[in-house]
C-alpha cells in the first residue's frame, strides 16, 4: 500500500532511502561492535573467527540460528499487522510464553501422542497459536472497551503469563515434572517425540524445523493480506484515521481486537514452535527476551514483511554468532544487545530525521 | 467605506491603536487596512462571519501572528510583539476559543501556571483570586478541579487568570459560543465591570444581542475589511448586520460560484412530491450536559435541496456527525427512504443510500495519506475485490474515470490525497459519495469551505444535479449567500433549535441574517 500510495514526484534518491538506511545502520553498528571488542583487549580476528562459527560455522550452527530467525520474523510479522492498525503490540514475550505453555499441556495430554496423521504436532500447536491469540484479543478488547492504551495492557499481560510460566514448571498441580528427589529440576517432562515438531533433514545435526516452511507460509500470506485483502485495507485506514474509516463502514473496534489478536496468535505459534521444536520441555528461561528482540524486528521493518523476513536474519544470525563469540573468545554476549540498541537508535533517528524532511 | 477612529472627537484616549495594518498568509490575505483603536473604559466587539478576519486580528494584536503590514501602538508608543510574551508584558491578555487549563488540577494552581519564578503560596492566590472574583462578579470555586467544571465555568478561570496579570486590554474571541444563556448574561456582566475598571475590553462576537446589551462600539469585520464601524451600536443593528452578511455585487466574490447555479433553480418554490428524510424530534447532550441539538424536527423531499443555515457551533456539526452515524441522538429518531436509522452504523446508513459529505475534510472525510483512488472508493473497496484480493488495476481504471466524471485534477490516481488542492480534495468526495448506490439522501456540511469559485461552482453543480435527479439534499453552510443561491429553502439553528424557516430568496436574506444571531423575528 505503501508504495502504491508513493508520489511518483519523489526523487530516486528518497524511494531508495528506506532499503539503504538500514542497512547503513547494521553496517555502522557493526563497526562500532568491533571497536568495542578491539578496545577490551581481545584481538578482532579471533573474536570475529568465533562469531562466524557460530552464526555459520556448520549445519548446526547455521540451523540454530535460522530457527531463531524463525521465531523473531513470527513475533515481528505480527507486530506489523499490529502496527498496521495503528496498534503497538509489546506483548510478544509473554504471548510465546502462553503459547509455549499450552502446547506443553497439550503434547503431554494423555492420549496426544497417539494422534494420527501429524496432529500429534499440529494440535499443541494450534492451540498455543489460539492460546496467544487469546492473549492478545484480551488486550484489544481493554483498548477497544475501557481505552487501556495496548503498550501498557500487552506489557502487564506479558508480565502475567511470564509468572503463569514460573508457576507451570514449579507446581507439580500443573506442568512440573514428577519430583522423584530433591534433585528434580523445576521444569515439565520431555515431550514425546510424535509431538515434537519433525525436521526438515530428519537429523538432528542441522535441526532447522518444519518451522521454516510455515514462516514462508504465514509471510507470504500476511503479505498478500496487508497489501490486497480488504482486511488489509482495513487495517491500515484504521491505522491511519480512524473517524473516517468508521465512517467509510469500517468497524473500528472489531479491527482493532482481530489485529491484536492476530499479533498475539502469532507470538502464540512461535512459543508452541520454540517448545516443539526446539526445547522440547518448558523450564523457566523459556523465552529469554525473544519476544522484545521480535518486537524490534518489527519496529525495524517499518511495515514490510520483508523488512520483518531480514532482520530476523540478521538478529537471528548475530545471537548466534554471540554465544558463540562469549565462549570461544570471552567477548561477553551483551555485546549483541547493544549492538541490537544501536541498529535500532541509528535506524529509529534516522527514520524522525527523514519523516521530518519528508514533511516539509 | 473604512472609518478610522483617530479623527473623531474622544473623551478617552486610545490605549491600543492599528493603523494600515494588513496580514497575508502566503497568497492569501487574511486582513487588508485595519484602523481600528480600542479604549479604556469601552467594551468593543469585532463582528464578522466566519473568515472574515476577526480573530486574525486578535491573534496580531496578542503577538500570535505578525502583521505584514501597517503599525501598532500601544499607550501612544510603538507595539510589535514578537509573541504573546511581549503582549502580557504589554499589559495584553487574550481568552482563546479553547482553553489552556489543566483539567487535572485545582483552579488555583492553574492560575500559577505560566508563572516561572517565585515561591508558591497558594493561600496568598487563592485570596486574591477571591478579592478579583467578587471585584468582578465572578463566580469562581477555588478549590475544584477544572476538569469537574461546566464549560462557563472553565472560562470564568480562564478569564480570572488573565485579569491576575492586570491587563490594559482583555481580548475575548468568541467568548460566548460555548456559553448557555444564563452564563452568557453572566459574562456579559463581568466584561462590563473588567471595562469599568478601565480596561478596554475587545469581544469577537457573531451575535447581535450580545452587542445591543454590552457593546460601547462595533467593528464589523467582512472578507479581512473594515466594513462598517458605529459608537451607537444598539441604535445601528440593522446596518451593522446588513455589512456584515451582504456582499458588493461586484466581481471577485466567491458567492458567483454559487450564484451561477441559482439560476438552475425552479422559479416557484419547489413542492416535493414524496419525503427522501425525516428528522423527528431529535435532542443530542454532550458529556457535559449542555444541549447541543434541542428537539430537531426536519423533512427533505426528493428533489429538494434544504439549506441550514447558522453561525457555526449552533448544532449543525452534531447533526452532520448524527446523519454521518458518528453521532447517536440522546432523543428521537430519524428516518431516511423509510428506513429508521436512528441507532445504525455508517455502515447501514450508507446502504441505505444515504450519501455524506462530512465538514471536515481531513479528518472525517478522506484519509490523507492513502491514495485518491483509494480514497475515491473508501467505503466501498469490495467492488474490486476478486478471490478476496483487491484488483488494484480495476480500482485504478475506476478511478481515472471517475476523476474525468468528477473534473478531479491530480497528477495520477495515485498520489497521495493529502497532496490535491482542497477543490480537488472536495469533488473527490463529493464524487464517491454522489455515487453511493441506491443514493436517495444526500448530507453535505459546508462542502465549499476553503475553496476557491471554480470549485465552488462545480461543488453545487454536482449537488444541484443530484437535487434534479430526485436526490434530497440537507446543505449545512454558514455561508447565507450560497444557501440562498443553491437551496430551495432554508432553516436557520441558533443555539440547537431550528429557530425559522424562508424560503430561499435574497429578498429573506436579512430576516434571515437576523434569525442567525439570534434576534426573533
Amino acid at each position: 500500500m505503501n508504495a502504491t500510495a508513493k508520489s511518483t514526484l519523489i526523487p530516486r534518491f528518497q524511494t531508495y532511502l528506506p532499503i539503504l538506511l538500514p542497512i547503513v545502520a547494521v553496517a555502522a553498528a557493526l563497526v562500532v561492535g568491533m571497536a568495542v571488542v578491539v578496545a577490551m583487549g581481545v584481538p578482532l580476528g579471533q573474536a570475529l573467527s568465533a562469531f562466524w562459527r557460530g552464526a555459520f560455522g556448520n549445519a548446526y550452527a547455521v540451523s540454530a540460528s535460522i530457527n531463531r530467525a524463525v521465531v523473531l520474523a513470527l513475533v515481528g510479522i505480527g507486530f506489523i499487522i499490529a502496527s498496521r492498525a495503528g496498534l503497538t503490540n509489546v506483548g510478544g514475550e509473554g504471548q510465546i510464553a502462553v503459547g509455549g505453555i499450552v502446547a506443553t499441556a497439550l503434547c503431554l495430554m494423555p492420549g496426544m501422542q497417539a494422534m494420527p496423521v501429524g496432529l500429534s504436532f499440529i494440535l499443541p500447536l494450534a492451540g498455543a497459536t489460539l492460546a496467544g491469540g487469546v492473549w492478545g484479543g484480551i488486550a484489544g478488547l481493554l483498548r477497544v472497551r475501557v481505552g487501556t492504551n495496548e503498550v501498557i495492557a500487552t506489557l502487564l499481560l506479558s508480565f502475567i503469563a511470564v509468572w503463569l510460566l514460573y508457576w507451570s514448571v514449579q507446581s507439580e498441580n500443573m506442568l512440573r515434572q514428577p519430583m522423584t528427589s530433591a534433585a528434580t529440576l523445576p521444569e515439565s517432562l520431555p515431550i514425546p517425540a510424535t509431538t515434537q515438531v519433525p525436521l526438515l533433514t530428519g537429523s538432528y545435526s542441522s535441526p532447522v524445523t518444519l518451522g521454516l516452511p510455515l514462516l514462508v507460509v504465514v509471510a507470504v500470506v500476511a503479505a498478500v493480506m496487508l497489501r490486497r485483502s480488504l482486511y488489509g485495507f482495513a487495517l491500515g485506514a484504521v491505522g491511519l484515521n480512524p473517524v473516517a474509516a468508521s465512517r467509510a463502514g469500517v468497524s473500528v473496534g472489531l479491527t482493532l481486537v482481530s489485529s491484536l489478536v492476530i499479533a498475539g496468535a502469532l507470538g502464540g505459534l512461535a512459543g508452541g514452535l520454540m517448545l516443539q521444536g526446539e526445547q522440547y520441555s518448558l523450564k523457566a528461561g523459556f523465552s529469554s527476551g525473544y519476544g522484545f528482540d521480535g518486537l524490534v524486528v518489527g519496529l525495524l521493518a517499518r511495515g514490510s514483511v520483508t523488512g520483518v523476513i531480514a532482520g530476523a536474519l540478521l538478529f537471528g544470525f548475530l545471537r548466534s554468532g554471540g554465544i558463540s563469540m562469549e565462549m570461544a573468545a570471552g567477548v561477553p554476549s551483551a555485546l549483541v544487545n547493544v549492538l541490537q540498541g544501536l541498529i535500532v537508535l541509528m535506524i529509529a533517528s534516522a527514520a524522525y530525521y527523514l519523516d521530518r524532511s519528508s514533511s516539509r | 467605506m473604512h472609518k478610522t477612529v483617530s479623527g473623531r472627537s474622544e473623551a478617552v484616549l486610545p490605549l491600543l491603536a492599528l493603523r494600515g495594518i494588513g496580514k497575508s498568509f502566503g497568497a492569501f490575505e487574511a486582513l487588508r487596512d485595519i484602523d481600528v483603536s480600542f479604549n479604556a473604559h469601552q467594551v468593543h466587539c469585532l463582528l464578522g462571519e466566519n473568515g472574515a478576519g476577526k480573530s486574525t486580528l486578535c491573534n496580531l494584536v496578542f503577538g500570535i501572528h505578525q502583521p505584514t503590514a501597517g503599525t501598532m501602538e500601544l499607550e501612544g508608543r510603538a507595539y510589535r510583539p514578537a509573541g504573546p510574551r511581549d503582549a502580557l508584558a504589554g499589559g495584553i491578555a487574550m481568552v482563546h476559543q479553547h482553553f489552556s487549563l489543566v483539567n487535572e488540577l485545582p483552579v488555583t494552581d492553574n492560575l500559577l501556571l505560566g508563572r516561572r519564578f517565585g515561591r508558591i503560596d497558594r493561600r496568598a492566590e487563592g485570596k486574591r483570586l477571591q478579592e478579583l472574583a467578587s471585584r468582578y462578579g465572578l463566580d469562581i470555586v477555588p478549590d475544584a478541579l477544572v476538569g469537574d467544571l461546566s464549560v462557563g465555568q472553565r472560562q470564568r478561570v480562564e478569564i480570572a487568570k488573565c485579569l491576575m496579570s492586570n491587563p490594559r486590554v482583555l481580548i475575548l474571541d468568541e467568548p460566548t459560543a460555548v456559553l448557555l444563556p444564563d452564563e452568557i448574561s453572566a459574562l456579559l456582566g463581568v466584561c462590563r465591570q473588567v471595562a469599568a475598571s478601565g480596561c478596554a475590553v475587545v469581544m469577537v462576537t457573531h451575535k447581535l444581542a450580545e452587542i445591543e446589551r454590552v457593546a460601547d462600539r462595533v467593528t464589523v469585520l467582512r472578507r479581512g475589511r473594515i466594513a462598517a464601524y458605529s459608537d451607537t451600536p444598539a441604535a445601528d443593528i440593522n446596518r451593522l448586520v446588513a455589512a456584515m452578511i451582504q456582499r458588493p455585487q461586484a466581481s471577485g466574490d466567491a458567492a458567483i460560484g454559487a450564484r451561477a447555479i441559482a439560476a438552475r433553480k425552479p422559479a416557484v418554490p419547489f413542492r416535493p412530491k414524496q419525503e427522501a428524510m425525516q428528522i423527528d424530534g431529535v435532542s443530542i447532550v454532550d458529556r457535559l450536559g449542555i444541549k447541543r441539538l434541542d428537539d430537531i424536527t426536519l423533512t427533505v423531499g426528493r428533489g429538494e435541496i434544504v439549506g441550514i443555515a447558522g453561525v457555526e457551533g449552533n448544532g449543525q456539526s452534531e447533526l452532520g456527525a448524527m446523519i454521518g452515524g458518528l453521532l447517536r441522538p440522546t432523543s428521537g429518531r430519524w428516518f431516511a427512504s423509510d428506513q429508521d436509522l436512528t441507532h445504525a452504523s455508517p455502515r447501514r446508513i450508507t446502504a441505505a443510500g444515504v450519501g455524506v459529505v462530512p465538514e471536515d475534510r481531513h479528518a472525517v472525510a478522506a484519509i490523507s495519506k492513502l491514495s485518491l483512488a483509494d480514497n475515491l472508493y473508501l467505503n466501498r473497496m469490495s467492488r474490486f475485490t476478486r478471490f478476496g484480493l483487491i484488483d488494484r488495476g480495476a480500482q485504478r481504471r475506476q478511478a481515472q474515470d471517475a476523476m474525468t466524471k468528477f473534473d478531479v485534477r491530480a497528477p495520477g490516481p495515485l498520489v497521495a490525497f493529502g497532496s490535491l488542492s482542497g477543490g480537488n480534495q472536495q469533488k473527490a468526495v463529493l464524487g464517491r459519495e454522489l455515487t453511493t448506490p441506491g443514493l436517495k439522501v444526500l448530507l453535505a456540511a459546508q462542502p465549499t469551505r476553503g475553496l476557491d469559485i471554480g470549485a465552488i461552482e462545480a461543488v453545487y453543480g454536482l449537488i444541484r444535479d443530484a437535487a434534479e435527479a430526485g436526490v434530497g439534499v440537507l446543505l449545512i453552510s454558514s455561508e447565507l449567500d450560497e444557501l440562498i443561491s443553491v437551496a430551495d429553502r432554508i432553516l436557520v439553528f441558533y443555539r440547537g433549535r431550528i429557530v425559522g424557516e424562508h424560503v430561499a430568496r435574497p429578498e429573506n436574506s436579512h430576516s434571515i441574517g437576523a434569525l442567525m444571531s439570534g434576534q426573533t423575528a
